[in-house]
């Protein structure tokens, strides 16, 4: 008996052993062909993450809700899940093979891993019956959903991911304008910090954040877009090069010159954004994301004091000055199971939620699209009027994180927070280059 | 999905991230050993009796381990906040202003401040069981000890201690594998960083599953964890045997 017991204890523990034995990029094959009767009920499952308070969400299920009394055919089993647990979910699904039939997408590797494994469709058949839709985005807008010829989305936002937010009144209180050159900047920084006040607020416990609203723009200033994309492919060029090494060695005489508060590794995001909303540092460098909190977290007297601008250029730089890092944002995917009257009813709901009357309703929430409108300036915050204005203007470079793998994402994440606590910038290189190269080889 | 092998064990075991987890984690063990453990027996010792002193002073040493852990995370995150946190402003207060660290993001003394907390957390189930233990020793046996003349620490150590052995050594077994899985104070905390300084195993797990999406080599790491966590209860039970 007690053998029987210890055999089947050895082979579960064998078999658990195995599980970890399964290789990534796993291949899934699509099924189609199956055609659901033509029926007047259709059931199609939703998955979003518009489960907050803010505007943007309110405004995105009260789109929902519309579609629904608009098509009462359709059943709609909605998931609403918490943006910092979506993409983790929705992973985890897509690991199994079981997607839903329209979902959020984030564009980039996301989309790139997903049409690989055969787990999404492509919605051209959609962009194309709107002629008049189409025409209204902004340059360039599908690029980041395109693969191979097939485009899997339309982007719902725009998020700039690295905007150089300044107080108006505290940089003219200490005789300083905004800098526009990186000589300026220092000597913003050394005034500052000489007068007891912080310079450039960051909250990098996430660790995206250096890396999304710094170093994409500053790193791209030095080394050009192109340089960026053929290292990214690991095509001609590598993060080994002496222009990537140069711009980390930027971003750490940044740290170095003091620009940032004591402890910055310790806070997130938020309570950054609430640093520079409440006045206690002159500069931020954050994202479009910032807007709606910085909306709730100043007063109206402490949101007229605020200024939006790109990153100074860097002297000898290879890229283009007027720039910054940004991406288009999720748009809603079209997953592999939607087949027959569920894709018609589907394409009804991805145009419902992104087509151009969503996309008007988007921007007077408060959230940035990269979608051509009329913004009605009293709808909106002035600083929102202002970045608005600002990403009309210039031009757009990629987003380090948006680009690479996810493994070589983090290793950019943790690269920058080893660097900034002194790390040497050519060790950082080299991490960055081995763990690109090895997930592209997998 | 292809079939590679122990490919993903060999890569866990050449990656020196996962050996600097490990490190790090073997140090949270040994807080948990010879923190946890004999600051609930000396405890336990102490609040023995029922009064109602020492009924209140166990209640509050046992109300943490009431509140979730990602409580706990955010409160001494508060704690050890940079800017508004109490631990600095006490110190300055003190005038100790050059003992003000960053406590969490500076990697010299991050594992460490991470230790209090997780301490501080699971006390009070050892603490439970001690006096359990304690309670159950047979009143005969402490008279006779009694009349023999036994005292003091005599009666600690030639008694007591004996009598609980085998409490202890459950303490410590759950003690090693509690904190071979510690993740949720470093998640919140800290969430491994800056930079993999106040990486533990789990959290190693957690970002190679599902930052990165290998979920095949978080698997392996698993295994890895259950296999070291055999080896270190192995260990221990060995050494505690107790001679007889």
């Amino acid at each position: 008996m007690k053998k029987r017991i210890a055999l089947v204890a050895i082979a579960a523990l064998l078999i658990s052993i195995l599980a970890a034995c399964g290789g990534t990029n796993g291949k899934e094959t699509t099924n189609e062909g199956e055609k659901p009767a033509t029926g007047e009920k259709v059931k199609l499952s939703l998955w979003h993450n518009f489960t907050g308070d803010d505007q943007r969400a309110q405004t995105m299920r009260s789109i929902i809700e519309q579609y629904q009394k608009d098509y009462p055919n359709v059943t709609l089993d909605i998931q609403a899940i918490p943006p910092d647990g979506y993409k983790t979910r929705l992973k985890t699904v897509a690991a199994a093979g079981e997607m839903p039939d329209v979902f959020i997408l984030s564009n980039g590797s996301m989309t790139q891993e997903f049409s690989a494994a055969g787990l999404i469709q492509p919605v051209n058949e959609l962009i194309d019956s709107h002629p008049e839709w189409k025409e209204g985005f902004m340059p360039n807008s599908f690029d980041a959903f395109t693969v191979d010829g097939n485009i899997y989305s339309a982007p719902m936002g725009l998020s700039p991911t690295s905007i150089l937010y300044y107080n108006k009144s505290i940089l003219e209180q200490n005789g300083l304008t905004v800098p526009k050159t990186w000589d300026e900047l220092l000597n913003a920084i050394s005034v500052l910090k000489g007068k007891g006040i912080t310079p450039i607020a960051l909250g990098n416990k996430a660790a995206w954040l250096a890396q999304s609203s710094i170093f994409s723009s500053l790193a791209d200033r030095v080394t050009g877009t192109e340089w960026f994309l053929k290292a990214v492919k690991q095509d001609g060029a590598s993060f080994t090069d002496p222009e990537f090494v140069q711009a980390l060695t930027y971003m750490q005489d940044l740290g170095e010159a003091g620009a940032f508060q004591d402890g910055f590794n310790a806070i997130d995001n938020t309570q950054m954004e609430q640093m520079f909303a409440q006045g206690k540092a002159a500069m931020m460098i954050d994202g479009g994301w910032a807007l709606s909190n910085l909306a709730s977290n100043a007063n109206a007297e402490a949101l007229e004091q605020m200024g939006a601008t790109v990153l100074p250029t860097i002297p000898g730089g290879k890229g283009e000055p007027n720039t910054l890092s940004g991406v288009v944002g999720v748009g809603m995917g079209l997953g592999k199971d939607a087949t027959g009257t569920k894709k018609d009813a589907a394409f009804q709901l991805i145009y419902a939620m992104s087509g151009p009357d969503a996309q008007k309703r988007t921007l007077e929430s408060n959230q940035l699209v990269s979608y051509k409108v009329e913004l009605d300036k009293s709808k909106v915050s002035p600083i929102f009027s202002e970045v608005y204005e600002l990403v009309n203007n210039v031009k757009l470079t990629p987003v380090y994180d948006g680009k690479l793998t996810s493994a070589g994402g983090e290793a950019v994440n943790n690269g920058l927070q080893e660097l900034l606590m002194g790390g040497k910038p050519e060790d950082i290189a080299k991490k960055i280059q081995d763990a690109q190269s090895k997930a592209l080889g997998q | 999905m292809k079939f590679i092998g122990f490919n993903n064990y060999v890569e866990v075991l050449q990656d020196p991230l996962f050996w600097k987890s490990f490190k790090n984690n073997l140090l949270i063990v040994a807080a948990s050993v010879f923190g946890q453990v004999p600051i609930a027996l000396l405890l336990s010792l102490v609040l023995l009796k029922n009064g109602w002193f020492q009924k209140f002073i166990r209640a509050s040493i046992f109300m943490p381990m009431v509140l979730s852990s990602v409580v706990v995370g955010i409160i001494w995150g508060y704690i050890y906040h940079p800017q508004i946190g109490i631990l600095n402003f006490l110190l300055d207060s003190l005038g100790l202003g050059s003992w003000k660290m960053q406590w969490l993001s500076d990697p010299s003394v991050s594992m460490y401040a991470i230790m209090v907390p997780i301490i501080w957390l699971n006390v009070g189930p050892y603490l439970v069981m001690f006096i359990a233990a304690l309670q159950n020793i047979p009143s005969e046996i402490d008279d006779a000890a009694q009349i023999d003349g036994a005292k003091g620490s005599r009666k600690l150590f030639s008694i007591k201690l004996p009598m609980i052995w085998d409490t202890i050594k459950v303490a410590v077994v759950l003690c090693i594998s509690g904190s071979l899985k510690a993740f949720d104070l470093i998640y919140v905390m800290t969430g491994g960083g800056p930079a993999h300084s106040t990486e533990l195993l789990a959290s190693y797990m957690y970002n190679n599953t599902f930052s990165i999406y290998r979920f095949g080599y978080g698997s392996a790491v698993s295994t890895m964890i259950v296999i070291i966590s055999l080896i270190m209860v192995a260990g221990s039970q060995y050494l505690m045997k107790s001679k007889k």
